[in-house]
């Protein structure tokens, strides 16, 4: 199996983890489904768009990623109050 | 770490960064405004079809994967094979347009309309200016396909690989945090 269709199975697998997480409610699911997103979008950059292979910059997109992610979650949290 | 390193255009580099903080911008004040009426907002997004989505991530991230073959073929001089790529990563963007089609029909046909609450404005703004993008990328890659040029599939392909990545981002404030 080559690299790219193992990409596409890891992403296949993100997808079904959040669609099994998806009926569930509350700060901890949301929090899962949040970071499956991360995962995805950190696949999708690292390997499709091959900043794995770029020293530094897979951080560079992927930390303000995150904090952008944390912050939704917090609204979220505020709004499940 | 130096620009050199980055794989690609520089440009292409300054679209997807700019393209990525629009959506999030938008996200942010979708969710900002839910605290304005947390329930409400609640109900508006438990009348989306989440299973669509479902389905349309799963054609997204498939149609990514042709892509970057067609981006690997090219680089290695096999243009038949990128172009295949490419047209089988565009059938997978047209269909996603089918089904996002099937569910505006759905949700207009059930009194969905972007003035009904302040989430579908955002709900059709989000997923409609993505829409936009999915098609000029059904565009870019029938484009690079004709010519098949390393250099020119692989900018196609990071556009396209752009689509999918803010379908990923966008997709659990809109259909699954409530």
């Amino acid at each position: 199996m080559d690299k790219l269709t193992r990409t596409w199975l890891t992403l296949i697998a993100l997808i079904l983890a959040t669609v099994s997480l998806a009926p569930f409610g509350g700060r901890i699911a949301s929090a899962g489904l949040l970071a499956l997103a991360f995962l995805k979008a950190r696949t999708i950059l690292g390997r499709f768009l091959h900043l794995d292979g770029a020293p530094g910059w897979l951080s560079v997109a992927t930390v303000p990623l995150a904090i952008w992610l944390i912050v939704l979650w917090g609204l979220n949290a505020v709004a499940l109050r | 770490m130096r620009l050199d390193d980055l794989p690609g255009e520089l440009i292409m580099w300054i679209l997807i960064a700019s393209e990525v903080l629009v959506f999030a911008a938008g996200v942010t004040v979708l969710m900002a405004l839910w605290l304005t009426d947390p329930q409400g907002f609640s109900a508006a997004q438990g009348q989306l079809e989440g299973r669509m989505a479902a389905l349309n991530t799963v054609i997204l991230v498939t149609s990514g994967l042709f892509a970057a073959r067609a981006e690997r073929a090219a680089a290695a001089g096999q243009r038949r094979e990128a172009r295949i790529g490419l047209l089988l990563a565009a059938l997978g963007g047209i269909l996603f347009l089918v089904v996002k089609g099937v569910e505006y029909s759905r949700d207009i046909g059930a009194g969905l309309g972007m003035e009904s609450h302040p989430f579908f404005t955002f709900y059709y703004l989000l997923t409609g200016f993505h829409a936009a993008h999915v098609i000029a990328g059904v565009v870019v890659l029938g484009l690079v396909a004709l010519r098949a040029r390393a250099d020119a599939v692989q900018a196609g392909a990071m556009f396209w690989h752009m689509v999918d990545l803010v379908w990923v981002l966008i997709l659990p404030p809109i259909y699954l945090l409530g």
